[in-house]
């Protein structure tokens, strides 16, 4: 499969750029801030958001959903609490045979339709902004899932390849054979997480993801940057990551994937463009074309892209238009 | 309906009236039973060991999750027989767990209790039958259960990918379950499922007929008590979809075995379309899992209530509209497969349809309680229970249903939360309310009240503190079937180890409370609950008789006003 | 005992008794229904269902036993489903098939039918994913359908449309049957049952050539597949239908059936039409629209 796959999705070559400008780049592996696009101790709401559509979506799961829900519940839970104590063998020896009440039934079948209506309108919203397709000339990254470890494609930067592992945790088992243990650089974020190549985006501009996978299922998932796609074999999923602020933001495979599912993290890099820029100079074959900048527009939500190519059709799904 | 016939029964068949009061000696009576109730005793012992076991493998699993790192995965490799296991056939015993304990949970512990065993206890009482229509299948559908079980524990001890055992999670999803699972394992637990479905549907085409043909004269469907019409909904369900099931699992098996490329892509096959086929069955089948558990607890709040059900139609037919709509909205297990946008959409929006039908049957429930003259004997406690266990389950599936917020809590802990809210706190608290509530008529023994109280409480305190962290740990992030997990994680991971503790210790009450009534138990009388009983089980001894209603009891219009 | 309120809404009462308080004898039953003695038999099926699975699961492995203990298992299934249908066929004789027996094979016999039905949709579902969306990252597919790797299919208007027809004369020859049983003309039952079942096997036997002259091989991409997983389990379902055709000639050979009561042989005669409405699906979906326009082999 891997080699049709590589046909399907072939991109046509970036212009060329000198040869000589790939030794130009310099990087150091940023160091990420604590509690920030990753898990906290004890934590129990959503990650911190870092894009509009993440923003977006923890407000109406934190705004909307969650009270609605909290209300919901704390509503039954006051009337079992009223008919325990009004209702029990004592308080009401002669029970009533009550059996109908036309009105009662209809109006706990409408309030909570029109609840869910409530609720329907703000999820639409959001799955329709979620699957605005990626502005013309925008960045392309290719995420490919393997058993078990990503590897990143940059077809627009001279289509080099970032292989992804995790890094050892002390005391645990070898993970992946030659690669250091977790700590042992001045970078390095929380254990579990923390990979020995990054896949590095630039910050501020929308990136088309293309997913896929080499072997089984995997799941490209992102927590605090409201990401998760499914790595299918056979298929290329897309759909646009925008990361608004340089930092370090973690997440995990996300779908059963054999035995080390647990252990292939995904650690995302995003850096101002200059220090993207320098950053793809550093692989050999590395170069930059300049098509992407111009895409760039800080306060980019999919949904509302006032670009011209509005009437394509959202390409989440490469091969099938969904049944 | 059926009438007084005796000429029906020429000399030669003399064996076939034999004594109905005299049980046949044990081995005809328990391996070649053609009697409703032997075969639900069976059913249900049968679900309680497969209960134990599950049960045992989450205890495993929630002791290894108890810290970061992997502590103790080695020791259960080499309890499944595996010699020197290095690292990744270590882990794979994760994966195994968790895909055995799910397919036991549903196929060989939920299913059999609820629908084998107390389906086949209660549902032909209720109607004023005598056995079910067809008592021979009825045998087979209950073997046929027995050697899924069988089938599925061979897969534990032969190879099936990076070590022993099938590792593919109880969704089976290509290709990690064909050309990501070498080795016979994954080949049995396939068989697994064609075996124990093969069992289900023959007991759903029982049932139905049952329900349909053999209703005592007067029993009109609009009269039968709501736990059998939520077993006839339940028939439907597993009639309509385990044979989607069976053809999607097949192909999983040629896929491997005999080179069809239905999941393959290099040969232009899907992945996702086994999850689709899956989940057509797959969604059904959680309703399957639970509405019987909402007849149950119909049945608990009229008799202790000492009222008849609110909204009876309302209460049936809902259970009719959630039966329809959930072969409607399957995809909403797969929101972050790559559908696309309008496919979203529409699952988003039929999946909370189903809410307005369940929360007909919440708030039904309440207002047969409301004026009521309530009793809190056991099974009304467990069936409060349930009712708030499973609202909050149900809402966090609310939460779930929108395509947007899933992108980012689907395969986390807010997952595995909500179904264990509406599975292990919802079907199995109503199996604890039924097992309480039928024990006594089922044995002839009471149990104790006040073991079965401290049963609940304990039980309710140590569900919630498992699976309540989960959604927290969801809402960070947490991936789910992760053996091991970053720090941060740690916390709630740990709280919800300790709940298991508790839960553990409650289900040592429950069996305490069985020997109880074995051994000092009091004679249960006919009717046990009093006046609020009112379904024909009330009217037959405790146990009933070997055969009961060998004349068809009439059921009589009453005008009251 | 006295009258008990009942029923879910409070609103019936119920007379009933036990133990003979109608002046009849304890342990006489007093309905039409047919209640069982023990029978082994479904155990000895379950063993052999499970002797054949996990058989399979051998000859699948190349593991010892492989090439033995599916065949046992097979033998040991078939054995039961002899004795139990068999045992059918004699409690049918012994007066035991009472009116709302009947009643309970025929809900049973339409049910088995709808589930077979839904297992029938996955495979439709299956050809449809494939055929509609055709993969365009496979080679062997290229993004049409029929896939790029198939040379050429089978002509629908070929020998498929001629087992067509004869599973539509199957049909006919069926009913023949039925109309001669009812009207108390045995040899048109049974001439009729000759007929249906020379023609079921005239049609797996077409089949069978059919699969040896196909232009495309079984496995390897997804037009095998579903063309022969679809069409196979429809075979399969053929020869089974046949089967229970047979089962009703010797029955009819050995005087059983009456114009009034003859289930087995109506069950069997629905079987048929259900083996035949999924084939005119396949015609349709699979041989004529799925291979429009392809090269005819
Ligand atoms: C008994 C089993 C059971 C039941 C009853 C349900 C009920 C529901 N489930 Fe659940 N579900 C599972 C078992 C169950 N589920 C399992 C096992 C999985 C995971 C499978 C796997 O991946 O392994 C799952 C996963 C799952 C997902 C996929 C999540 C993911 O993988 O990303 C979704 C998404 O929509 C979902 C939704 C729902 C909804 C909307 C309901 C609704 O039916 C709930 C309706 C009930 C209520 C809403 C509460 C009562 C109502 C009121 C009080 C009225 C007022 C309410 C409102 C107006 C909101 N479920
Ligand atoms: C009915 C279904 C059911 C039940 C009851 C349970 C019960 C429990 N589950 Fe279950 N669980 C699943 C279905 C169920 N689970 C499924 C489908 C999955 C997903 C698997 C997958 O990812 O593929 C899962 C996954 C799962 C995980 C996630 C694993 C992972 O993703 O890595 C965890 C983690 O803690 C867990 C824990 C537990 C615990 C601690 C219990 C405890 O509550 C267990 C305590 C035991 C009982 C409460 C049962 C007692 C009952 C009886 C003994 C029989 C009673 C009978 C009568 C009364 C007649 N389960
Ligand atoms: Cu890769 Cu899970
Ligand atoms: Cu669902």
């Amino acid at each position: 499969p891997q080699a049709a796959l590589a046909a399907a999705a072939s991109e046509p070559a970036a212009a060329a750029t000198a040869d000589a400008a790939a030794s130009a780049g310099s990087y150091t592996p940023m160091a990420p801030t604590p509690g920030i696009g990753m898990p906290v101790e004890g934590g129990i709401g959503f990650q911190q958001q870092f894009s509009k559509l993440g923003e977006y979506g923890e407000w109406i799961h934190n705004s909307v959903l969650l009270p609605i829900i909290a209300v919901i519940t704390v509503f039954v839970l006051l009337l079992l609490v009223v008919i325990i104590v009004r209702f029990n063998r004592r308080a009401n020896p002669v029970p009533s045979k009550t059996s109908h009440n036309t009105l009662l039934e209809v109006v706990w079948t409408l309030v909570p339709v029109l609840i869910l209506i409530g609720i329907a309108v703000p999820s639409i919203d959001l799955l329709a902004k979620q699957y605005k397709p990626a502005p013309k000339g925008a960045l392309t990254i290719k995420v490919t899932g393997n058993q078990w470890f990503w590897t990143y494609g940059y077809p627009d930067n001279g289509e080099f390849e970032v292989v992804s592992n995790m890094l050892n945790v002390p005391g645990q088992p070898t993970i992946n054979n030659g690669v250091r243990e977790v700590g042992s650089e001045p970078w390095d974020g929380p254990s579990h997480l923390e990979v020995d190549n990054r896949m590095v985006v630039p910050v501020g501009e929308p990136i088309r993801l293309q997913i896929t996978a080499s072997d089984v299922i995997h799941s490209f998932a992102v927590p605090s940057l409201w990401f998760k796609l499914d790595a299918v074999p056979g298929r290329i999923n897309e759909k646009v990551l925008f990361v608004e602020k340089p930092g370090v933001y973690y997440g995990q495979c996300s779908e059963l994937c054999g035995a080390k599912h647990g252990y292939m993290p995904i650690a995302v890099e995003a850096l101002p463009r200059d220090k993207y820029d320098a950053w793809v100079l550093t692989h050999a074959g590395g170069k930059i074309d300049g098509q992407a900048t111009a895409a760039s527009e800080t306060d980019y939500l999919p949904g509302e892209e006032p670009a011209g190519d509005a009437s394509e059709a959202p390409a989440a799904d490469a091969t099938a238009a969904a049944e | 309906m059926a009438t007084t016939a005796p000429e029906h029964f020429p000399a030669h068949s003399d064996d076939h009236a034999h004594d109905h009061d005299h049980k046949p000696g044990f081995f005809a009576r328990w391996f070649m039973s053609t009697n409703h109730k032997d075969i639900g005793t069976m059913y249900l012992i049968f679900a309680i060991i497969a209960g134990i076991i599950g049960g045992a493998f989450s205890g495993m699993m929630r002791v290894e999750l108890a810290q970061p790192g992997i502590q103790y995965l080695d020791t259960f490799a080499k309890w499944f027989g595996a010699v020197n296991p290095d690292f990744n056939s270590t882990l794979h015993v994760w994966n195994v767990l968790i895909t055995a304990h799910g397919l036991i949970m549903v196929f060989f512990m939920v299913m059999p209790a609820i629908i084998g065993g107390f389906g086949n206890w209660f549902v032909p009482i209720m109607i004023g039958a005598p056995d079910m229509a067809f008592p021979r299948m009825n045998n087979i559908s209950f073997w046929l259960t027995v050697a899924g079980f069988c089938s599925l524990l061979c897969s534990a001890f032969v190879p099936g990918g990076t070590g022993l055992g099938a590792g593919t999670g109880w969704t089976v999803y290509a290709p990690l379950s064909t050309t990501g699972s070498p080795g016979p394992a994954v080949d049995f637990g396939i068989f697994a499922l064609h075996l124990s479905g093969a069992g289900s549907i023959m007991g759903a085409i029982n049932f139905i007929t049952t329900i349909f043909n053999m209703r005592a004269p007067g029993m009109t469907m609009h009269k039968m008590p709501l736990f059998v019409w939520s077993v006839l909904v339940t028939a439907f369900l597993l009639l309509l979809a385990l044979p989607v099931l069976a053809a999607a699992i097949t192909m999983l098996l040629t896929d491997r075995n005999f080179g069809t490329t239905f999941f393959d892509p290099s040969g232009g096959g899907d992945p996702v379309l086994y999850q689709h086929l899956f989940w057509f069955f797959g969604h059904p089948e959680v309703y399957i899992m639970i509405l019987p558990g909402f007849g149950i607890i119909s049945q608990i709040v009229s008799t202790f209530s000492k009222k008849p059900v609110f909204g009876y139609l309302g209460m049936a037919y809902a259970m009719v509209a959630i039966g329809v709509v959930g072969f409607i909205v399957w995809a909403h297990h797969m929101y972050t497969t790559g559908l696309s946008v309008n496919t979203k959409m529409y699952f988003t929006a039929a999946t909370m349809v189903i809410a307005v039908p369940t929360g007909i049957k919440i708030f039904s429930w309440i207002a047969t309680m409301w004026g009521g003259s309530i009793t809190f004997k056991s099974p009304m406690v467990w069936a409060i229970g349930f009712i708030f266990l499973f609202t909050v389950g149900g809402v966090t599936g609310v939460v779930l249903a929108n395509g947007g917020i899933d992108d980012n809590l689907h395969d986390t802990y807010y997952v595995v939360a909500h179904f264990h809210y509406v599975l292990s706190l919802g079907a199995v608290t109503a199996l604890f309310a039924g097992f309480y509530y039928w024990f006594p008529k089922m044995s002839g023994r009471m149990h104790s009240e006040f073991l079965a109280h401290v049963h609940f409480w304990v039980f309710f305190v140590g569900v919630n503190l498992i699976f309540f962290p989960m959604h927290f740990l969801g809402l960070q992030g947490m991936p789910r079937r992760y053996p091991d997990y970053a720090e941060a994680y740690a916390h709630w991971n740990q709280i919800a180890t300790d709940g298991y503790m508790i839960m553990a210790a409650s289900l040592v009450i429950w069996f305490a409370n069985i020997a109880y009534a074995f051994v000092a138990g009091k004679k249960a009388e006919d009717n046990y609950w009093g006046e609020g009983a009112t379904t024909l089980e009330w009217t037959l001894s405790s146990p009933p008789p070997f055969h009961q209603f060998e004349t068809l009891p009439v059921i009589e219009e009453v005008h009251h006003h | 005992m006295g009258n008990l309120r009942a029923g879910p809404a409070g609103c019936a009462r119920v007379t009933y008794s036990i133990n003979g308080d109608e002046g009849t004898m304890a342990g006489t039953k007093h309905h039409d229904y047919h209640i069982l003695p023990p029978d082994i038999v479904p155990l000895a099926t379950t063993i052999g269902a499970f002797t054949f699975t996990s058989g399979m699961v051998l000859f699948m492995h190349d593991m010892p036993g492989g090439h033995f203990v599916p065949w046992l298992g097979m033998a040991l299934l078939l054995a039961s489903m002899f004795a139990w249908f068999s045992k059918i066929v004699k409690e049918a004789h012994a007066g035991d098939h009472t009116p709302v027996v009947q009643l309970h094979q025929r809900y049973g016999m339409i049910l088995f039918i709808a589930s077979e039905v839904m297992f029938f949709v996955g495979w439709f579902w299956a050809f449809f994913d494939f055929s509609l969306f055709p993969s365009t990252i496979a080679d062997v597919v290229g993004g049409q359908w029929p896939p790029k790797a198939i040379e050429a299919v089978m002509d629908p208007f070929d020998l498929p449309l001629l087992n067509t027809l004869i599973l539509l004369c199957s049909g006919t020859t069926v009913t023949w049957a039925h109309h001669a049983l009812i009207h108390g003309d045995r040899e048109g039952l049974k001439k009729g049952l000759w007929a249906t079942v020379l023609l079921g096997l005239l049609f797996t036997s077409i089949q069978a050539y059919e699969y040896v002259h196909a232009p495309f091989p079984f496995g390897q991409n997804t037009y095998g597949s579903a063309f022969y997983m679809a069409t196979g389990f429809h075979g399969f379902h053929v020869i089974v239908g046949t089967i229970m055709l047979i089962v009703c000639l010797i029955r009819a050979y050995k005087g059983d059936f009456t114009p009034r009561q003859h289930f087995g042989f109506e069950a069997a005669a629905w079987y048929w039409h259900f083996v035949d409405v999924v084939w005119l699906f396949l015609f349709v979906a699979v041989y004529i629209w799925g291979g429009w326009g392809y090269p005819i082999h």
